[in-house]
């Protein structure tokens, strides 16, 4: 049993916050590899640039990228960043960031159809906007606009039919221990809520594949440890022993 | 089955921290939302307004029904904690001369101009301090401005001569501050840039920005004195207003245009060399 945590895709889960970064500013970091050439091009100079370029276009681009691509929406929220301080700096502007809201903001209106005729473009889209939530600070907090919207989508998650799907469950614990103790610290009580849905679903919920109860009962864990594992626990869940 | 959990034996006896939060209480029964439960009052879309809900003129949270837009939310969030942190300087700043403006009244025996008691006669209502703060960010978003910043900085700025932005803590009435900052945004223009890639008002525009500026020599020119509502309509009254403002009269055709498009609901960037002053 143990052994399996470590095949599980989110291998992020280990790692507990998102992979320390290369401080070089490469655009690696930003992953833009899968864009086409020109798209990249598009992207480099709205990172330098940002008043030469067409943002509504760039936070487009950027947005239908992350729905499409889980690997890409895991970090885009750096990418975003970037853009938001550049284009700040440079002309005091916030379209960029406008656009990108006002876009996320619209994917949420229509989420429940999106989950319903496609599994992984729901996933990525809750992927992305708790990384965005996680970099697109203002003055180092985080955006309050967005508490509600990502606690409705692990809410959903956290659903007896979502717990059903391995992927959403991956999802929800891999967000959870992104940005859990962030958005615990915004919302306690909506954090108590979601909770008690993870309890439940944990204990009652039949059918549950065992891989998703052991996800839970580690995210279970890791919140009540303060949002972070005790070193037995750690060990439990993520050491290989033979067995 | 449903309840096993909920049963009393594992639970200390008294309310749990999360009692007030739990759906349910002991004995499993489905709490209602309303419930002296004040904390699950606000934050659901669908849920019925919370009891603190205020119209946007008063002081108190707006929340939701103003600006439902995640884009406008943050942006206004963004505006608060700025307008805050301003706050804050500007009491600092107050309170440091009120200090040596005290000293030196004592010291001299002269009487006090007003200025000492600004501290205590300060605007801190955060939804009148908002919006301000917004009429200003337009008149600041402009190109005009930017002109005007590069060419005159503020330690050379002339009374009288140079625009100055209207202190949004000073208490003025609702009237007299938006007279000043369309006072203040007319003044502005004189930096427009030069209107050549327009439809050929050149001409027109420089003579116009000629007369603006003359007109405007001879009113009142330091903002903080324009206290009295009265005083401030009827020395503008001479001056050319946009037809949008109820308070202006007999606006000059030519001028109707100046800022029926700068102003307030629209997301203006930088505009374009439009002819504003038009």
């Amino acid at each position: 049993m143990r052994i399996l945590l470590m095949t599980v895709t989110s291998m992020d889960v280990l790692t507990g916050a998102s992979v320390p970064s290369i401080m070089d500013n490469s655009t690696e970091d930003y992953r833009i590899q899968s864009f086409d050439v020109e798209t990249q091009i598009l992207l480099k100079t709205a990172l330098k640039d940002p008043s030469s370029v067409n943002l509504k276009k760039v936070s487009d681009v950027i947005v239908d990228q992350s729905l499409k691509d889980q690997m890409f929406s895991k970090e885009a929220g750096r990418i975003c960043y970037t853009i938001v301080q550049a284009e700040a700096k440079q002309s005091s502007g916030n379209m960029f960031r406008t656009n990108l809201l006002n876009r996320l903001q619209q994917e949420f209106k229509d989420r429940e159809a999106m989950r319903g005729h496609s599994l992984q473009e729901w996933v990525c889209y809750v992927t992305f906007i708790c990384n965005i939530f996680d970099y697109l600070k203002v003055n180092n907090m985080p955006m309050v606009a967005l508490v509600h919207p990502v606690y409705d989508c692990l809410m959903r998650l956290a659903k007896p039919d979502a717990l059903m799907n391995e992927v959403e469950v991956d999802c929800l614990v891999l967000q959870l221990h992104r940005i859990g103790e962030q958005l615990e610290k915004m919302n306690s009580q909506r954090m108590d809520e979601l909770f008690f849905l993870l309890r439940d679903g944990f204990l009652l919920q039949e059918g549950l594949a065992s891989m998703t109860r052991l996800l839970l009962l580690e995210i279970l864990e890791f919140r009540a440890g303060g949002w972070m594992l005790s070193s037995t626990a750690h060990k439990y869940y993520y050491s290989e022993i033979a067995d | 089955m449903s309840d096993f959990h909920r049963s009393g034996q594992n639970y200390s006896s008294g309310p749990s921290r999360w009692s007030h939060c739990r759906k349910r209480g002991n004995d499993g029964s489905l709490r209602t939302h309303g419930g002296g439960d004040d904390e699950w009052g606000a934050h659901r879309p669908s849920d019925s307004r919370h009891s603190s809900f205020t119209t946007p003129e008063s002081a108190g949270p707006v929340s939701r029904c103003g600006q439902s837009d995640w884009g406008s939310q943050v942006e206004e969030d963004d505006m608060r904690r700025d307008v805050h942190r301003d706050m804050q300087r500007y009491r600092r700043r107050i309170l440091g001369s009120d200090a040596t403006q005290r000293e030196r009244r004592t010291s001299s025996g002269s009487s006090g101009s007003c200025d000492s008691r600004e501290g205590e006669n300060m605007e801190t209502d955060e939804a009148v301090l908002l919006r301000r703060q917004k009429q200003i960010n337009y008149g600041k978003n402009t190109l005009a401005y930017d002109r005007y910043i590069q060419e005159v900085p503020r330690h050379m700025r002339q009374p009288g001569i140079h625009p100055k932005t209207p202190n949004k803590f000073r208490k003025y009435s609702r009237r007299s501050w938006d007279q000043q900052i369309k006072l203040w945004k007319v003044r502005l223009h004189a930096w427009d840039p030069p209107a050549d890639d327009c439809n050929g008002k050149s001409t027109n525009d420089d003579t116009l920005e000629e007369l603006e500026l003359g007109d405007v020599m001879d009113i009142e020119l330091d903002f903080p004195t324009l206290e009295n509502s009265q005083d401030a309509s009827s020395s503008l009254n001479t001056l050319s207003f946009p037809a949008e403002d109820q308070d202006c009269v007999g606006t000059p055709v030519k001028v109707q245009r100046t800022e029926s498009r700068a102003d307030p609901d629209m997301m203006v960037k930088k505009p374009p060399a439009e002819p504003f002053i038009c």
